[in-house]
């Protein structure tokens, strides 16, 4: 196990900037998830750390050892490709081994190490077929088994779920989960999923555009998002964020109108805030609807999603901004139907106009 | 349609009168074929007199045993296979080589060498001959198996063939080999070549049958008998009167060429289907 530290990584791609001074440092055995949508920069940062990219500048420490000037199969990194990448004319057995052989590790030991990887990951049976016989949940595990064989200090994935189906995606989940306890290394995923992110990862790196817009633990992410694009990227249905405008005052605490006139006492410390040019952040599960009441909110019911246990519903102020509620169970709601909003106004959030967030006082994280 | 698709031959889907159209065509195809075995197994004498008698016996394998008799033939049967097999192997290793480099390696004027390796497929044999022909003099290649092999490795078509199949290898393999400490050649050679088999089949064979039956260059590189392609060799023993007095004789020469390349094709033959359905659905 060792521990990963990333200083002053730049990349461009000839005119466009990727990355600019990028720095991260991760504990080792952790496992870091790389979040962010398409095109954030993600998938290049990973390549960089193993090698297949190259950074214009910065600094790679692996443990004790600078690793961005070696050659990537001199790093200690092994990488489980999105699309598995399996040599289709190896065997099974053929693939795990083939790092092995490029390292020139004995016959016996290579032999020896194949069965341990086989037995970890139950893939016994498949040694002697090749990849295009296997099923995709079994190409993955082939893959990490060739991850795993080598006994790397770091484990790299690039979206190591994306090509599963629902089904599937889920057990290879748990399966990831129980592998990490079993192989103690650190480990960096790189997804666009924030389930796999906060259900894998002890920490999450949440990037935009090449910048990284917060690293923190899965709930410090959800529950104290750092800005705009983090609180609306993490969390499904995306948290509401309505422009509300400050009430005068000198409460400890924030009181938000919101644009139909209404009033959210929030737990948010006032101090910091700025006067003018607010959002207040609502997740759905602290919206919920009831009869209107007066000095609550009220809205109209635009859509309704059933999910099963809880039902997302779409409502729309009197000003016309959209908040999304959540009903636990099969919802009354009707479309077309006039609602009050019971907001759990000590969850809400503010967010600046620089975008950045202001949380309540003592929430978790 | 994928190569690995191609199937044998159905008659199913078929209408009755595309089958007689295929049926057509195919005699079309076979009747000069025939015709030729039937000369070439008929007594020249009988066939000065009339070419219709080789509808009835007498049959006789004199015509062969005249040829075979003529202690070339076997010399330049083995010519023809020197020179085919060592075309065929140069080619497929340049072209390989060439191919990987061009799709995978980052070098200065790459894009530019590979645009020059394409116009050579702009370049007509004819317009370069004499200059090859006074480079080979000058470097005494004539009636060697250099001089004979040589021309045919310059192959742009192959290397443009197979600069296209590594490009459709997925890069991610290469990187995955990069991470298990491969080097370039590792990766080259254990790695993706075993993936271009096909490609390197469907080259094999046109390199292998073009050079067979490449008549041109040696004709002009190889004036000693003993140098002789089977092709050259075969056309060097008609006489000037041959379609009248050896007509049988004649043609049991084009069937003895034509020998190896049915034998090449019956050990090949489903990946020319391949090649050819590849070509013609690419």
């Amino acid at each position: 196990m060792s521990s990963l530290e990333l200083t002053n990584i730049s990349k461009r791609f000839g005119a466009v900037s990727v990355f600019q001074g990028l720095s991260l440092t991760i504990a080792a055995g952790e496992f870091v998830a790389f979040l962010g949508p398409s095109g954030c920069g993600k998938s290049t940062l990973l390549r960089i750390i193993a090698g297949l990219e190259r950074a214009d500048s910065g600094e790679i420490r692996l443990g004790d050892q600078r690793i961005d000037t070696l050659a990537p199969g001199a790093r200690g990194v092994a990488m489980v490709f999105q699309h598995y990448a399996l040599y289709p004319h190896m065997t099974v057995r053929e693939n795990i081994a083939f790092g092995l052989r490029n390292g020139g590790a004995p016959k016996a030991e290579i032999a020896e190490r194949v069965a341990e990887a086989a037995r970890v990951l139950e893939i016994g049976p498949l040694l002697d077929k090749k990849p295009g016989t296997l099923s995709g949940g079994e190409r993955q595990r082939v893959a990490i088994g060739r991850a795993i064989v080598k006994q790397p200090r770091l484990f790299l994935f690039d979206e190591p779920l994306a090509n599963l189906d629902a089904a599937l995606r889920t057990r290879t989940r748990l399966e990831l989960a129980q592998l990490r306890r079993r192989v103690r290394a650190t480990m960096i995923m790189v997804t666009h999923d924030q389930v796999e992110a906060m259900t894998l990862a002890d920490r999450v790196v949440v990037m935009n555009q090449g910048e990284i817009q917060q690293v923190g633990t899965p709930m410090q992410i959800y529950d104290r998002p750092a800005n705009t694009f983090v609180a609306g990227f993490v969390g499904s249905p995306r948290m509401t964020l309505a422009p509300v405008g400050l009430v005068p005052g000198d409460a400890r605490f924030a009181t938000v109108r919101l644009g139909d006139g209404s009033q959210v006492s929030t737990r948010v410390p006032r101090a910091d805030l700025p006067s003018e040019g607010l959002l207040l952040g609502l997740r759905p599960e602290c919206v919920r609807l009831g009869p209107p009441r007066p000095g609550e909110p009220t809205a109209q019911v635009e859509f309704i999603e059933r999910l099963g246990d809880r039902t997302l519903v779409y409502v729309k102020l009197g000003d016309g901004t959209a908040v999304t509620a959540e009903d636990k169970g099969a919802s009354q709601a009707q479309v077309g139907q006039t609602v009050g909003l019971r907001l759990a106004a000590a969850a809400a959030h503010l967010f600046g106009p620089d975008g950045r967030g202001h949380h309540a006082a003592g929430r978790a994280g | 349609m994928t190569a690995a698709g191609v199937k044998g031959p159905s008659l199913a889907g078929f209408t009755p009168a595309g089958l007689a159209g295929v049926a057509l065509a195919a005699a079309v195809m076979i009747t000069p074929l025939l015709w030729t075995v039937g000369l070439s197994l008929k007594p020249n004498f009988e066939l000065m007199r009339d070419t219709s008698s080789v509808f009835g016996p007498p049959y006789t394998l004199e015509n062969y045993r005249a040829i075979l008799a003529n202690s070339n033939v076997f010399r330049w049967v083995f010519n023809s296979t020197v020179v085919s097999l060592s075309t065929t192997f140069g080619v497929l290793a340049l072209s390989s080589l060439a191919g990987y480099a061009f799709a995978r390696l980052e070098f200065r004027g790459r894009r530019a060498l590979f645009v020059a390796v394409l116009l050579g497929l702009a370049i007509p044999e004819q317009a370069v001959i004499i200059a090859r022909h006074q480079m080979f003099s000058a470097l005494h290649l004539h009636n060697t198996y250099p001089g004979l092999i040589l021309p045919g490795l310059s192959a742009p078509f192959g290397v443009f063939l197979m600069t296209q199949y590594f490009r459709g290898i997925p890069v991610e393999l290469d990187e995955a080999a990069l991470l298990d400490g491969a080097s370039h050649f590792t990766i080259f050679w254990k790695v993706l070549l075993p993936l271009t088999l096909p490609a390197q089949a469907t080259l094999g064979i046109f390199t292998f049958l073009a050079s067979w039956n490449d008549y041109w260059w040696p004709l002009i590189s190889a004036t000693r008998s003993s140098m002789f392609t089977l092709t050259v060799g075969v056309a060097s023993s008609q006489m000037n009167f041959a379609q009248t007095s050896g007509l049988g004789y004649l043609m049991a020469q084009a069937v003895f060429a034509s020998v190896p390349i049915l034998i090449v094709y019956a050990l090949f033959q489903q990946h020319i289907v391949r090649a050819v359905a590849g070509a013609a659905t690419r």
